[in-house]
């Protein structure tokens, strides 16, 4: 990450409370990349971030779904976000395991960024028909990136 | 009110009612109930009248008190007293009162007010009191079981006259809470508190009431003592007795009088003058009468303890982990090579004490399906009354032991279906019956077994089945099914497990609502099972459900297929063989069959069920799994055996089972010594995919 915004990131971070009056509510949300987007994943649905953990594979289940790890005794499904949205695959292994609705998924990611803080307000809806799939709110970070987030209920249930 | 005693007062309610509903059919089998019986209902019913009393539940109290009552003539004069025709009133008014008590449970459960008019259930238990006195008159009964408690208290009165506990405190008062108060120890602890603003130099008899649970029969039987040294101070403590709570009557006693009593019957408060030793409060007879059934059970009792179903999830969780931990360390790579022999035998104990552990641990969590299967009794025995259809119900394997939320989940799905056979299943009449040639008497049988990795629970009923041409043109009527499609008896069947089907035609109070089957299909399939109809016209219809044990541990075969491991349960493998291509037998469509011993079984190759990348083709290279469950007998083609293993089956996550692995063989994993994941097969599920693939 470049230095400048890394400096963006901070003052994102740490003067917001400061400077902006307290009601303003911010949510934490963890940034990735996949495919040269970066999505945001609210960063309470995060329980852990895995590298290098060797995955069983799984006849009988969508392409996507690479298989299950053991994540210190529970099993958990990974599902290949890239795959999922129908881009090509890439061989990297880098997953954020979230816990939607009571069942912990894995996902895998080209690279994970940073957390973010973003006032609740500053999330847009998604333009209808053209929104990117599995998009549920799409916001413009301080570095003026944009941060699609991520809807994690689609991405189990389609 | 603390939650906490709501909740035992729930709780020991419920269990109460549950033992009275097993003892009411059991009476009315016999058509008598035995002494034990009258004296267990009798006991029954002073506990719930006793804490609803406490809990201020009048109704319930009402209740229970009249039904006491009853009881309290049937034990005394036996059970002679009822008339033979009165007898099926008394077993239905009993059945009633325990649907009332059941009913206003819960609505304090949900919190719900509850019900002010009881006046037609205490009726009916007044003029049945009535007819076994044989007197005519309504206005008679109430005080009727009151006039029998003294004679019999006669006999069982408290022996001993009380005696002071300490030379020095020779003035007493000697207090008796309010008849059926309940938890009278800590009534008696609540009025030392009190007396102590009064006068603090005193003791008590029984002393230890807040700590010894047990003392609150012997305050009930023989009241409460409390022994001051001076009449002057006993006098002063006198307005503390007054204000305690629930105090019915009170009188002073002096210990040093050979004699010191209680008022006679119904005295009002602080009556000083001695009576007969004899009268106990006519009231109290029933108290010590109960005790000793009481004291059994109490017994009993404290040997249980109630554990938060959550605890026990975690306990399981965390013993899971230690025995995958532990075979991660005896096992570890770091040991390879090493000769150890300390380190070996002390593993080998280890091993054998964390067995143990996790037999303890999963025992924890079994219990009987018997509390469901015995619930059953009394739906058949209603709807029989009810519909006019003579049944029978035969339990098989009810001391089969199920996962508790299992029990939980299989309840109300096989209540449904018990309904379902008794309403549609067995024929209207007994005529129908006598000319299909079969027992007048219809028969539901409910039975549980285990086998290897499933609970299989059957209701069975010997009744007319399935019309299938009914239900097929039923499903054509409601879009479900295609007029020109054939239909085998098995889709046909399945039918009736889709949502809003429902073959009777009329509502009736117990089925036919058309939210049935697929309600207990749902139910079931949310705990991992499956169910199944088989049925044959005019001889009954079975239902079948297959319920895995969750968390189950089991011995299985691991198996390779290229990267990929497979645990295969053990009870399912016959044996393993290798065979070379020209053992195997090709017929048309593609299919491989092999020979053995004079029997041919197909073979299904892992590798292309599973669609995997690696694994081996050559039939020599590899190895075949003979395999067998339920009517399905085969040979698993695999890479290599790596050995057995005792593994906790883990449920895939939701999400994976979501995809209909299941229907592929695939019932759950397990994690290796090694921290990787087993893929755990179902034989069964395994030939039908492979079958359907072919």
């Amino acid at each position: 990450m470049a230095q400048t915004e890394e400096v963006l990131f901070a003052r994102e971070q740490e003067d917001s409370y400061n400077e902006q009056p307290p009601e303003i509510q911010t949510d934490k949300y963890l940034i990735f990349s996949s495919d040269g987007l970066m999505y945001g994943i609210k960063a309470d649905l995060v329980k852990d971030i895995i590298t290098d953990y060797a995955i069983t594979y799984l006849p009988q289940v969508p392409a996507y779904v690479k298989g299950v790890i053991n994540l210190r005794g529970q099993i958990v499904p990974i599902i290949d976000i890239r795959l999922r949205l129908g881009k090509p695959e890439k061989e990297n292994f880098c997953g954020i395991v979230v816990e939607v609705e009571g069942n912990m998924v894995g996902i895998l990611v080209d690279m994970v960024e940073q957390m973010v803080d973003v006032p609740l307000d500053a999330i847009l809806p998604v333009p209808t028909n053209k929104g990117q799939a599995m998009v549920c709110g799409m916001c413009t970070l301080a570095d003026g990136s944009t941060m699609l987030e991520l809807d994690c209920e689609l991405l189990l249930h389609e | 009110m603390g939650d906490s005693i709501l909740d035992m007062y729930l709780y020991e309610t419920n269990t109460l009612l549950e033992q009275l509903d097993g003892i009411l059919l059991a009476a009315e089998e016999a058509d008598t109930f035995s002494e034990d019986s009258v004296n267990e209902i009798f006991r029954i019913m002073h506990t719930i009248k006793g804490s609803s009393a406490m809990m201020e539940f009048s109704s319930l109290m009402t209740v229970a008190h009249r039904i006491e009552d009853l009881f309290f003539l049937v034990r005394e004069k036996g059970m002679d007293i009822v008339p033979e025709q009165t007898r099926p009133d008394l077993f239905d008014m009993l059945f009633q009162a325990v649907d009332f008590f059941r009913g206003e449970i819960e609505k304090v459960e949900n919190e719900e007010p509850l019900s002010q008019s009881i006046d037609h259930i205490v009726n009916k238990i007044n003029s049945l009191i009535d007819k076994i006195q044989g007197n005519p008159g309504p206005s008679e009964e109430a005080p009727a079981p009151a006039e029998q408690a003294p004679a019999e208290s006669a006999s069982e009165a408290p022996a001993a006259a009380p005696a002071a506990v300490n030379e020095d405190y020779l003035y007493g008062i000697h207090a008796f809470f309010d008849e059926g108060s309940g938890m009278e120890n800590l009534r008696a602890f609540m009025l030392i508190t009190n007396v102590k603003d009064y006068c603090s130099d005193f003791v008590c008899s029984p002393d230890n009431v807040e700590t010894d649970p047990s003392t609150a029969d012997i305050i009930a039987d023989q009241g409460f003592f409390v022994w001051f040294r001076t009449a002057e101070d006993r006098n002063a403590a006198i307005p503390g007795v007054k204000n305690a709570g629930s105090v019915r009557e009170y009188q002073p006693v002096d210990a040093a009088k050979p004699a010191k009593e209680e008022p006679a019957a119904e005295a009002p408060k602080a009556e000083p003058a001695p009576a007969a030793p004899k009268a106990d409060a006519p009231a109290k007879a029933d108290a010590p009468a109960a005790k000793p059934a009481a004291g059994q059970q109490q017994h009993a009792k404290e040997s249980l303890i109630s554990v938060n179903l959550a605890k026990l999830d975690q306990l399981m969780a965390v013993v899971s982990e230690i025995v995958i931990t532990e075979s991660m360390v005896t096992s570890s790579p770091d040991l390879k090579g090493l000769r150890l022999d300390n380190f070996t035998k002390s593993a080998r104990d280890l091993r054998k004490l964390t067995d143990d552990l996790q037999d303890v641990s999963m025992s924890l969590r079994m219990v009987p399906v018997s509390g469901t299967f015995q619930k059953m009794n009394r739906i058949v025995r209603d709807m029989s009354k009810k519909l006019g259809k003579k049944a029978k119900l035969t339990l098989i394997g009810e001391d089969t032991e199920v996962d508790k939320t299992i029990v939980d989940a299989i309840s109300d799905p096989i209540m449904h279906i018990v309904r379902n056979s008794m309403d549609h299943g067995l024929e209207e009449t007994e005529a129908d019956r006598l000319s299909a040639g079969k027992d007048p008497v219809g028969e539901v049988i409910l039975s549980a077994r285990h086998t290897g990795s499933e609970v299989i629970i059957e209701i069975k009923d010997d009744g007319q089945g399935v019309d299938t041409q009914a239900v097929l043109n039923k499903a054509i009527r409601q879009g479900l099914a295609t007029p020109d499609h054939d239909y085998s008896q098995k889709e046909i069947l399945n039918f009736l497990m889709m949502p809003g089907f429902s073959t009777n035609t009329e509502v009736t109070e117990y089925s036919g609502r058309g939210v049935g089957m697929d309600v207990v299909k749902k139910n079931v399939a949310d705990v991992g099972g499956t169910v199944s109809i088989s049925s044959e016209w005019g001889k009954g219809m079975t239902t079948t459900l297959k319920i895995p044990l969750t968390m189950a541990i089991m011995d299985g075969m691991e198996v390779t297929v290229g990267d990929s491991m497979f645990t295969i349960p053990i009870n399912s493998i016959q044996s393993s063989l290798k065979v070379g291509s020209q053992d195997v037998i090709h017929d048309p469509h593609q299919g491989e069959m092999v020979k053995i011993r004079d029997n041919f079984y197909p073979i299904v190759r892992a590798k292309d069920l599973f669609c995997m990348d690696k694994g081996r083709e050559n039939i020599e290279d590899g190895i075949l799994m003979w395999v067998e469950a339920g009517e399905h007998s085969y040979c698993l083609f695999v890479d290599e055996l790596i050995g057995e293993h005792q593994i906790v089956v883990k449920p895939m996550p939701n999400y994976v089972n979501s995809f209909g692995v299941k229907n592929f063989g695939i019932t759950g994993c397990s994690i290796l010594g090694d921290g990787s994941i087993s893929i755990i097969l179902d034989v069964v599920n395994v030939y039908t995919a492979a079958h359907s693939a072919f």
